[in-house]
């Protein structure tokens, strides 16, 4: 059978080496190896970015490359090329470090048998053609693994509907007549019935944090709302199992940067499962501070008197369809996933989850999450600009409605996806589009705080209002819009000054000139 | 008073029959429809104070249902209640920009559901076409 060449590139700066390495080859047939040699990494690394190049040969001590590093750039450039790295005899644990980024295999220069560098060269890429497969394998396997469970998460939604609908017409005496003992009977079903549910969600949740797809929106909002709300909603349960909920600030707390919903999501999922293992006349407590480590964060802390967790397992906990052992403890009430998808969500939010119990004592649950600040918020802009002064513009725009007043459900209505408009007008990395204003009256405002000059602005209005001009929320909703920019005197750097403490400085000029504008409106961000 | 009338597009027989008891027991008139090519079919036939659909349907889903409608002058009015197995935050966004009133998971709690229908029946306004007021800068 007739094959085609082989096409090795050897990168190799010592010509001794070089001709050592090439002579090696010479018992192959003619023809069946095609070998370039290539004396620098810039040059292998242009030469590779061409393609064609079957496997590489790296020498890891170059002119202008050394050790791991030229592994790391010969993968960026061809990560889909083996490669055999070649190495000193003094040098075997570099090549094994090699070999974690991603070579297939090395060989010790001045140790290399005659026959034994082709079949390297042949098993290297026989190796690495199988990892590729496993890994293809492997990708297609999750993504048919997640696709699978979405698919069948929904469909267990019809028949579950169809048996609650049913369930509780009966129960209801819609189709007749219902005797106490029948009662108790289909409660029974329709706990069950919620219980399922509970658990589709959770699979549904799960499949898309493996995803990719959680959709978080960070805003500015209250933790003290989120624990109102979740106190509310669980006082009922609470009260059944005669457990005694509370919340508990101290002091005046500031805002969080975080997703509201996801909040309460958080915060149902630990207080539901404080509640859980609660055993009678406990009680489960929800506090929130400061936290006294880093006061850049709050920490929000659900205790119970429960039953507790071992040392051992505090941190197994958040792992995903993780159960409690003990039988008796975890009755049968769920798949395991609420705590993995409790610390999937802080983590997204910049925050961080743990545990902690003594057993038989109550366990608590703490999690830390960023407090709002708005030169956080903007130190990012700043990061590509080194220049010492920086010039911003803010561009802001008005939503009103032709009867004059704004309601609050438009209100709320408008806010979400007016911000992903302004979101699509924006360049992510220099524009940040200002968390919502607290503002009454007619009207709801937006500002954009740009880093650019005049004409960076008129181009942002510009889009703006191309944008809502053909928006159909507008046109629905019947509402009115207005734009404008104006571009703030210059804010300078100092050379020692930090991001933080620049972008503090540039924060307070852009709220003492939304100020200024809006004296009349008393407009706070 | 006449009853307002209510019609079902869902392609579970089942559960279009659950819904069919449970809101014929509120005094509603229901009409079905089984899947996105009759849904418009029957709404046109009955013009209903409100429709429930499901979005997963054979034959055109639950989001072209809805354009189809808000596409017809004399159904556009119509409000909506969007009643799913689907989920997630971007299948609601997707259907409340759509234009319907409501966005709910499957399986639906009946007081909930009952509450959002009771709702929706009574903040019909009929409305003209809004026109686009630019303000321009300030």
């Amino acid at each position: 059978m007739r094959t085609r060449a082989l096409k090795v590139l050897l990168v190799e700066d010592n010509a001794g080496d070089a001709r050592l390495l090439r002579e090696m080859f010479t018992t192959e047939r003619p023809g069946s190896i095609e070998l370039t040699h290539l004396m620098r990494l810039s040059e292998a690394l242009a030469h590779l970015a061409k393609g064609g190049v079957d496997i590489v040969l790296l020498d890891m001590g170059l002119p202008d490359g050394h050790g791991l590093d030229t592994v790391r750039r010969v993968r960026a450039v061809a990560p889909d090329v083996p490669l055999i790295v070649l190495t000193g005899l003094d040098d075997e644990l570099l090549a094994a470090e090699a070999m974690k980024e991603g070579a297939q295999d090395y060989l010790i220069k001045g140790q290399i048998e005659n026959r034994a560098l082709p079949r390297a060269l042949r098993h290297a890429i026989e190796r690495h053609r199988m990892q590729a497969e496993t890994d293809h394998i492997r990708t297609n396997q999750l993504q048919f693994k997640d696709e699978f469970l979405s698919h069948v998460s929904h469909e267990l939604r019809s028949p579950l509907t169809a048996i609650y609908q049913f369930v509780t017409i009966l129960q209801d005496g819609l189709a007749g007549e219902v005797n106490p003992e029948q009662h108790q009977h289909l409660e029974i079903v329709l706990r069950n019935v919620k219980q399922l549910r509970a658990m589709i969600n959770d699979l549904l949740e799960v499949t898309s944090v493996q995803a990719g797809k959680l959709l978080i929106r960070l805003e500015r909002s209250s933790i003290l709302d989120a624990i109102t709300y979740t106190v509310d909603t669980l006082q009922g349960a609470a009260r059944d199992k005669e457990i005694t909920l509370t919340a508990a600030t101290e002091g005046p707390l500031p805002d969080i940067w975080a997703d509201p919903t996801r909040i309460r999501q958080i915060l149902i999922i630990l207080v539901d499962n404080a509640i859980k293992f609660t055993p009678p006349q406990g009680s489960v407590k929800v506090q929130a501070r400061r936290w006294e480590i880093d006061p850049r964060f709050l920490v929000i802390e659900v205790a119970d008197s429960g039953c507790g967790i071992s040392a051992d397992k505090t941190e197994l906990i958040f792992e995903r369809l993780f159960q409690v052992p003990d039988p008796a403890m975890a009755a049968r009430k769920g798949l395991g996933l609420g705590l993995y998808i409790c610390k999937e969500l802080v983590s997204r939010q910049g925050g961080k989850i743990w545990a902690s119990s003594v057993c038989g004592e109550g366990s608590n649950f703490s999690f830390i999450l960023p407090v709002f600040s708005l030169s956080r918020l903007m130190a990012p802009a700043f990061v590509d600009h080194n220049h010492s002064e920086s010039q911003i513009t803010l561009v802001l725009t008005e939503l009103g409605s032709r009867t004059g007043w704004l309601s609050e459900k438009v209100r709320a209505d408008s806010s979400n996806w007016m911000r992903d408009v302004l979101q699509r007008c924006l360049n992510s990395k220099l524009d940040v589009l200002l968390p919502k204003m607290d503002s009454s009256g007619a009207t709801e405002l937006f500002v954009v705080a740009a880093v650019t000059d005049e004409i960076g602005g008129e181009a942002i209005t510009k889009r703006i209002r191309e944008k809502l001009r053909g928006s159909d929320e507008i046109l629905r909703a019947d509402l009115t819009f207005s734009t404008c920019y104006w571009t703030l005197p210059p804010v300078q750097r100092n050379v020692d000054e930090s991001m933080e403490s620049f972008a503090e400085k540039v924060v307070a000029k852009i709220q003492e000139s939304i100020d200024e504008r809006n004296s009349s409106r008393m407009v706070k961000i | 008073m006449s009853n307002k009338k209510i019609l079902i597009v869902e392609d579970d027989a089942d559960v279009r029959m659950g819904l069919h008891v449970r809101l014929k027991a509120n005094n509603y008139d229901i009409f079905f429809a089984v899947d996105g090519f009759s849904s418009l079919t029957e709404a046109r036939k009955h013009e209903p104070d409100l429709i429930l659909l499901d979005l997963g349907l054979p034959a055109g889903d639950g989001f072209l249902v809805m354009d189809r409608i808000k596409a017809v002058p004399a159904l556009a009015m119509i409000p909506i209640i969007v009643v799913s197995g689907r989920s997630g935050a971007a299948n609601r966004e997707r259907a409340l920009k759509a234009g319907a009133k409501a966005f709910l998971e499957k399986p639906v709690d009946n007081a909930e559901l009952l509450a959002v229908i009771r709702q929706a029946l009574g903040e019909v306004v009929k409305r003209e076409r809004p026109l686009v007021h630019d303000l321009g800068t300030l």
